[in-house]
């Protein structure tokens, strides 16, 4: 039933992306087909391996997430101080970085499952949806999804996983190596976790 | 599927640890990096430094301690894990990890009351009654199958919610990441814990169950961090602020800085396009960011104070109850701390006016 659900509304994504004007999708819809692709991708995970959960992922998550946004967050103030072609290349790694975690960790099912819980509007026009993973045998998670409008469409901008915040993560790391070490090694180290991600299985 | 074991091992892990094991990481190389090379850069390391100064002022020693217990875990402590995780049959592995559970339920009961949790208590005392008796003292978790939830308190917990200031963060060697306040608060963990009065050999099996329970989210920290030391950082700290709020403020105190970040580089963007960013503009820069980390500190405060008075209202709330018949302390109490957080500026300004006016 909730299957049923789920594809229907990966159909009617399909259709507005075609057709503009079709109704607008909720921040609810889009962080629940974003879960359900997940999970498909969980469900196969052996058979598509990790190229193929990349790939069924990648359209996904592009589409849910706000990624430039994601990236120019994630380096905080210093994004001012890169030049145009290095910002465009942290987004394009961090992506990769981003669809590999994604496809490296949820790489295989165990009847998990995603619930909605709530949703909560946070001022500045965002929206913030909380939702419960259950693991069986285990204790729920909490994942609370930040979402912000871009044109029409709401986009995921941060996940946080029992409070524990991604992208602040991540943020102070890539600050700090920027700082520190630069760009470059800023860069290939992201590009040393993808091939350590795409090569562990 | 690993990723969301993240935090759950974090919140079973980070803030449960005995054992040194807990933290390490392997292979972390870019901790190597001195910081020293932070003082030669410009502007933005000045920047970044004060914002990590306020969470961090003892990073290089924090580091210095990540780095033994780095090693400690490498050569000792992983692989004895290894070995356990390898010979022993997963129902001895779940067996002892639930035992080690059931012992822990008396500090989360300790806690339940002492932070006025007492329906929480109450559910957390028939676990500890349930497993220790039908679940064979506490080898079986009988109590999560009747439907009674396993909850985390701990004394650094409850010292956040009487409202100590949480303090620098700081690495212990063995024991791992703390703070100034969790330092106390772990002391007295073990202490009240009483696998500490079992013996040494008790006490190693337990060392090698943290360890051992911790393996799955120390491979996670391993394959994700960069920098493993501000990784482990900043997710203990959040982990500790979402347990000691029990998840309510945890996205709000996230999403302030975060917000403010991203408004800002648009605006700037505006000014670059207008003409290129004044050289004055840099230092206001800085003072903004200052400024920024302070709000986030003043919010962090907030929800915590918020929690605390919460809590208390609850405890009166329930002594009022208990004590319905007696009238002598409770009742002036409540109403001397209920309008305090609510009216201190507003009320009593207008009052005062009139009384100006007519005389």
């Amino acid at each position: 039933m909730l299957k049923n659900v789920f594809s229907a509304l990966m159909l009617i994504i399909c259709c507005t992306a075609a057709a503009p004007a079709a109704a607008e999708i909720s921040a609810r819809q889009v962080v629940e087909s974003f879960q359900n692709v997940l999970l498909d991708s969980m469900k196969q995970g052996k058979d598509l391996g990790f190229k193929g959960r990349y790939d069924k992922l990648d359209p996904a998550v592009k589409k849910s997430h706000d990624l430039p946004k994601i990236t120019r967050i994630v380096v905080g103030k210093q994004w001012e101080e890169l030049t145009p072609e290095q910002q465009t290349k942290l987004e394009q790694v961090f992506t990769r970085l981003i669809i590999s975690l994604y496809a490296h960790n949820f790489n295989n099912y165990d009847g998990e499952n995603f619930s909605f819980v709530s949703e909560e509007e946070t001022g500045r026009g965002g929206v913030v949806i909380h939702s419960n993973l259950h693991v069986p045998n285990d204790k729920d998670i909490k994942f609370d999804y930040m979402m912000k409008k871009k044109d029409d469409d709401w986009q995921i901008i941060n996940i946080i996983a029992d409070g524990v915040s991604d992208l602040a993560l991540k943020r102070s790391e890539y600050t700090s190596v920027l700082g520190k070490e630069g760009f470059d090694a800023l860069i290939a180290k992201i590009t040393e976790k993808i091939d350590a991600y795409a090569n562990a299985q | 599927m690993k990723y969301p074991r993240l935090s759950a091992a974090l919140s079973a892990v980070l803030f449960n640890l005995t054992f040194s094991g807990t933290l390490f990481l392997n292979g972390c190389a870019t901790a190597e990096k001195p910081a020293v090379t932070a003082a030669a850069d410009g502007a933005p390391a000045a920047v970044k430094k004060t914002e990590s100064q306020n969470v961090d002022p003892y990073e290089s020693f924090n580091r210095v301690m990540f780095k033994f217990n780095d090693h400690l875990d490498d050569y000792l402590a992983k692989p004895i894990s290894d070995a356990y995780l390898f010979i022993a049959p997963s129902i001895v592995k779940q067996g002892v990890t639930n035992f080690f559970s059931n012992l822990k339920d008396i500090n989360v009961v300790i806690n339940d009351s002492m932070q006025g949790k007492f329906e929480q208590g109450a559910e957390d005392t028939g676990r500890l009654i349930a497993n220790s008796t039908l679940g064979l003292l506490g080898l079986v978790d009988v109590a999560t199958d009747l439907g009674l939830k396993k909850h985390e308190e701990d004394f650094g917990q409850t010292l956040a919610v009487w409202g100590i200031p949480r303090g620098a963060y700081l690495v212990l060697p063995i024991l791992g990441p703390s703070t100034t306040r969790g330092l106390p608060g772990s002391l007295l963990d073990i202490a009240a814990n009483p696998s500490t009065y079992f013996g040494a050999p008790v006490q190693v099996i337990s060392m090698l169950n943290t360890r051992a329970n911790a393996e799955g989210s120390l491979k996670f920290i391993n394959e994700a961090a960069i920098d493993p030391y501000l990784f482990t950082r900043e997710a203990y700290l959040q982990n500790q602020q979402h347990l000691i709020t029990d998840g309510k403020v945890s996205t709000h105190v996230d999403i302030l800085p975060l917000e403010e970040d991203l408004e800002d580089p648009l605006d700037d963007k505006n000014n670059a396009a207008t003409g290129k960013t004044k050289p004055g503009a840099e230092k206001t820069d800085a003072e903004q960011e200052n400024m920024r980390t302070e709000q986030a500190l003043a919010a962090n405060a907030y929800a915590e104070t918020d929690a605390k008075i919460d809590a208390l209202e609850k405890k009166l709330e329930r002594k009022r109850h208990r004590h319905r018949h007696r009238h002598v302390l409770p009742k002036p109490e409540t109403e001397t701390l209920a309008p305090a957080p609510a009216t201190p500026e507003v009320k009593p300004a207008e009052p005062q006016a009139p009384a100006n006016t007519g005389g």
